[in-house]
């Protein structure tokens, strides 16, 4: 299972990794990426099962992303969690009808984190779902 | 400015110093800063846009900035590195965004956070708004919340 972990921040994103990490997540399976566009890129390259986004970010925002991602046709089922700061109402409306498939608002512990994402984890990916 | 626009910010920033990252913090009473060039020497800094605009800065000394991205990020800091930077950004991103939420008479878009070490000279406030600080105690140190917001009229 390969995770794309998407967040302009590098501290938000070794927080993500090691919440996936200490639940089982292979480290080699979790790629990163600071921006939408270089998600865009990787996940063109290689097929991502499960995407976390954060919303502001340079380049292309997590809003933006999702839509893209949706309108390839592989990704158009695929988990997409938007983990944001962003807490207003209106903000988890327009994430929703974008097409996520969870609303997580930063902060969040690893271990609530990963409540919110071992259903979306397949069974045996990683030892920890 | 009304404590309706500053309460959410003083909300938003004990859930994530007292109740996400266990941080021995209280709040004192806020002032409004007569000279907002006077802040700590690290100074996170979010823009806010959309039906109002304004700026949101989170403000300490190099010392607690280390000491609360530690707490923050999980990893010792004993300088102040490129890490410790983007950490400060993240933390005024999420006080921001999560004050939005209660901010209820505007639809407002949050900038991308910008972090200066030094002077305070070069954060541009709103003209002719009131900056309002919020002082915050820690066991960690002292820090600031400093909000400029143009009300609704």
């Amino acid at each position: 299972m390969n995770v794309l972990v998407i967040d302009d921040s590098a501290v938000m994103r070794r927080i993500h990794r090691n919440a996936l990490t200490e639940h089982g997540i292979p480290d080699d399976s979790i790629f990163e990426a600071s921006d939408g566009e270089a998600a865009l890129k990787m996940s063109a390259e290689r097929r991502m099962d499960l995407f976390l986004v954060d919303w502001n970010m340079p380049k292309l925002d997590g809003f933006q992303l999702v839509k893209k991602l949706r309108s390839v046709s592989h990704y158009a089922a695929t988990p997409i969690i938007m983990i944001t700061s962003e807490a207003a109402k209106y903000n988890v409306m327009e994430a929703i009808n974008a097409g996520v498939t969870n609303y997580v608002v930063k902060p969040i512990k690893g271990d609530v984190l990963w409540q919110k994402l071992k259903k979306y984890i397949e069974p045996g990916a990683g030892g920890g779902a | 400015m009304k404590a309706k626009y500053i309460n959410p910010f003083l909300a938003a920033s004990m859930n994530l110093f007292k109740e996400h990252l266990g941080i021995e913090v209280r709040s004192l009473n806020p002032f409004v800063r007569k000279d907002p060039t006077t802040l700590e020497e690290v100074s996170g800094i979010i823009g806010l846009a959309g039906e109002t605009t304004g700026a949101v800065v989170l403000s300490f000394s190099r010392t607690t900035a280390m000491n609360i991205v530690s707490v923050f990020s999980g990893r010792s800091y004993t300088a102040l590195t490129n890490e410790v930077l983007d950490g400060v950004g993240e933390l005024v991103n999420i006080i921001a965004g999560n004050a939005k939420k209660d901010l209820l008479d505007f639809r407002i878009s949050i900038s991308l956070p910008g972090v200066i070490v030094g002077p305070a000279t070069r954060i541009h406030w709103p003209e002719g708004i009131p900056v309002i600080t919020i002082p915050f105690d820690s066991n960690l140190g002292s820090l600031s919340v400093n909000v400029s917001l143009k009300e609704a009229e």
